[in-house]
């Protein structure tokens, strides 16, 4: 077992020097390949980011708010999780916001324990570029709130990783999101909205519930995952337009055109967070497709996600 | 010079689609340096009389036809297919044909289907087969309709060795004899790339080394999809600019016959 050091916050990103301009933008290089540019998000990110002044959070930086670490009890984790990284420096993405999950759910409090040892793990392999998210099943009570204190109280993780062991709206899960905004950091909350009943996630949440839990503790920074990845992004959407403290992440392996242009419409481009979920070049080529002004996309790809992680109390 | 074998027109029954004209659709095409298309109705996959859908393409692309290339939407089991065709063929000029066998609920490997791929074989008409349409999990509360099972894809190579298939918005390929190395399937088939994994599994990467980047289409899927995730495998897939090349045009002019 690794022991994990106390570092209260990443250091910066150190930038890989053959990271591609994907986001960023080098209308050179496109042209030289043959495609065209967005001149609007490659000058997203060359503007200077409202209200950077934190070192961490530098101008021009991209954050996928949701990926994943790899499990170890797949004999390749090491290998994959380096994948990830060499991704997300081809596609320009400075920084992952990474849970690691057990395989199978529910997580039993031993299981997500060593998830989190092992994103911490990862925070130290790939310094100022992975960022940890604590994943707990609610279930497990004083566990789960001592976990969540312990890794983003000391360690440094930025925010709460919940899956599938409750829907949202549950009591067992109220502990967890007052806990979130004592410590003034977001949940990212797996959802999806199919119009059948999914058998094997019979406790899925969707944006209804994320839009009741909002209504519930306004106060609290909650996001709803992979809006491209979670059935009907539409009805998502639209039932999350009034839940102003709910964040929508673009995440998913769904390339529906209109997507992003949607949520913005509807939601607006200040609660959208871009992401991938591990579907890098779907996560990266929607928010490029958008037809969303350059200071929008510079929200989406990471002034949003900065705002939330400057609302951080401890 | 980029073309892609997998564009649609019109309206699709459970989404609305933007950019789903000739005219908007060129302007995206320019807006990503896309130079031709081909083109199905999207409507057909839904109308009882896929033949409509044709022939609103056909109104559509009239005068664009040095960049939106036709396909036709048949279906083996409706009445007139043979008809429908010979028009679709000789009157429209199509150079090809999709296949939506779960959309329209018939077997490849049934008779009527076998008829279809024979005639469109003789004419010279390339077939290609939407493995999905939409993702399944935001399908309508009215239909479920499966993804077309790759092993139902590799009975129908088999049977059919002189026929030239483009196998669209497919996955998983590496994972049977399709995207495998020396896996004694005729060479008849060509895999488009849009929902092909370019980092991390890199299944395009895989395929380019089992299959050889001969076999590989650049498409997008577009309107229904962003075109720029296909854009970006392409950029930042590990390939020769030889090879790149070949995918992002010379397979389809050389298929296509442009």
């Amino acid at each position: 077992m690794t022991i994990l050091q106390r570092t209260s916050r990443p250091p910066a990103p150190q930038l890989h020097v053959s990271r591609r301009t994907f986001l960023k933008g080098s209308a050179a290089t496109a042209v030289a390949i043959g495609v065209a540019t967005l001149p609007s998000a490659c000058a997203a990110v060359e503007k200077p980011a409202a209200g950077t002044s934190s070192g961490l959070l530098r101008k021009g930086k991209v954050i996928d708010c949701h990926a994943h670490l790899t499990h170890r009890s797949r004999a390749t984790w090491e290998a994959d999780d380096r994948k990830l990284i060499e991704a997300a420096d081809k596609l320009g993405i400075d920084q992952l916001c990474c849970s690691i999950l057990t395989p199978r759910r529910p997580a039993t409090a031993d299981g997500f324990r060593e998830c989190n040892q092992w994103t911490a793990d990862g925070m130290r392999r790939f310094p100022g570029r992975v960022l940890g998210y604590c994943y707990v099943n609610p279930g497990y009570g004083r566990e789960a709130l001592d976990e969540v204190r312990r890794y983003i109280g000391d360690r440094g993780f930025i925010g709460i990783k919940l899956y599938n062991e409750y829907i949202c709206t549950e009591p067992v899960v109220f502990p967890i999101v007052e806990l979130a905004i004592e410590l003034g950091v977001p949940i990212l909350q797996h959802a999806s909205h199919s119009h059948y009943f999914v058998e094997d996630q019979p406790r899925m949440s969707d944006g209804g519930h994320l839009a009741e839990l909002a209504r519930r503790y306004p106060e609290a920074m909650l996001i709803c995952a992979h809006i491209s990845g979670g059935g009907d992004w539409e009805w998502t959407i639209k039932a999350l337009r009034h839940a102003q403290n709910v964040l929508l992440d673009t995440s998913g392996s769904v390339i529906d055109e209109g997507t992003v242009e949607l949520a913005a419409a509807v939601a607006g481009a200040d609660r959208l967070l871009f992401g991938c979920d591990s579907s890098m070049t779907a996560g990266v080529g929607k928010i490029r497709g958008a037809n969303l002004s350059a200071q929008d996309k510079e929200k989406i790809l990471s002034g949003n996600m900065m705002r939330l992680l400057r609302r951080r109390k401890s | 010079m980029i073309i892609d074998v997998n564009a649609y027109l019109g309206h699709f029954a459970f989404r609305r689609l933007r950019y789903n004209t000739a005219a908007s659709l060129l302007a995206l095409m320019d807006s990503k340096r896309i130079d031709k298309a081909v083109v199905s109705s999207s409507g057909a996959i839904t109308y009882r009389n896929a033949q409509a859908g044709n022939e609103e393409v056909t109104e559509e692309v009239r005068g664009h036809s040095d960049r939106l290339i036709p396909f036709a939407v048949i279906n083996p089991f409706y009445a007139g297919w043979q008809d429908d065709l010979k028009i679709c063929h000789e009157e429209f000029s199509m150079a090809g044909l999709r296949l939506y066998p779960k959309w329209h609920n018939y077997q490849l490997s049934s008779p009527c289907c076998r008829e279809l791929v024979n005639a469109a074989t003789e004419r010279g008409m390339v077939i290609s087969i939407p493995i999905r349409v939409e993702d399944n999990r935001q399908r309508s509360w009215l239909l479920n309709v499966p993804d077309v099972p790759l092993e139902e894809i590799v009975e129908l190579v088999k049977t059919h060795p002189k026929a030239r298939f483009i196998l669209l918005n497919g996955i998983g390929y590496t994972r049977c004899p399709l995207g495998r190395k020396d896996n004694g399937l005729p060479s008849n088939y060509a895999i488009e790339l849009s929902r092909l994994s370019a980092v991390l599994a890199n299944e395009l990467g895989q395929l380019i080394t089992n299959l050889g980047a001969e076999r590989v289409m650049f498409g997008t899927g577009m309107p229904f999809n962003y075109p720029d995730p296909a854009l970006v495998k392409l950029e930042v897939l590990d390939a020769s600019e030889s090879d790149k090349e070949k995918i992002r045009s010379q397979n389809a002019m050389t298929w296509l016959r442009l």
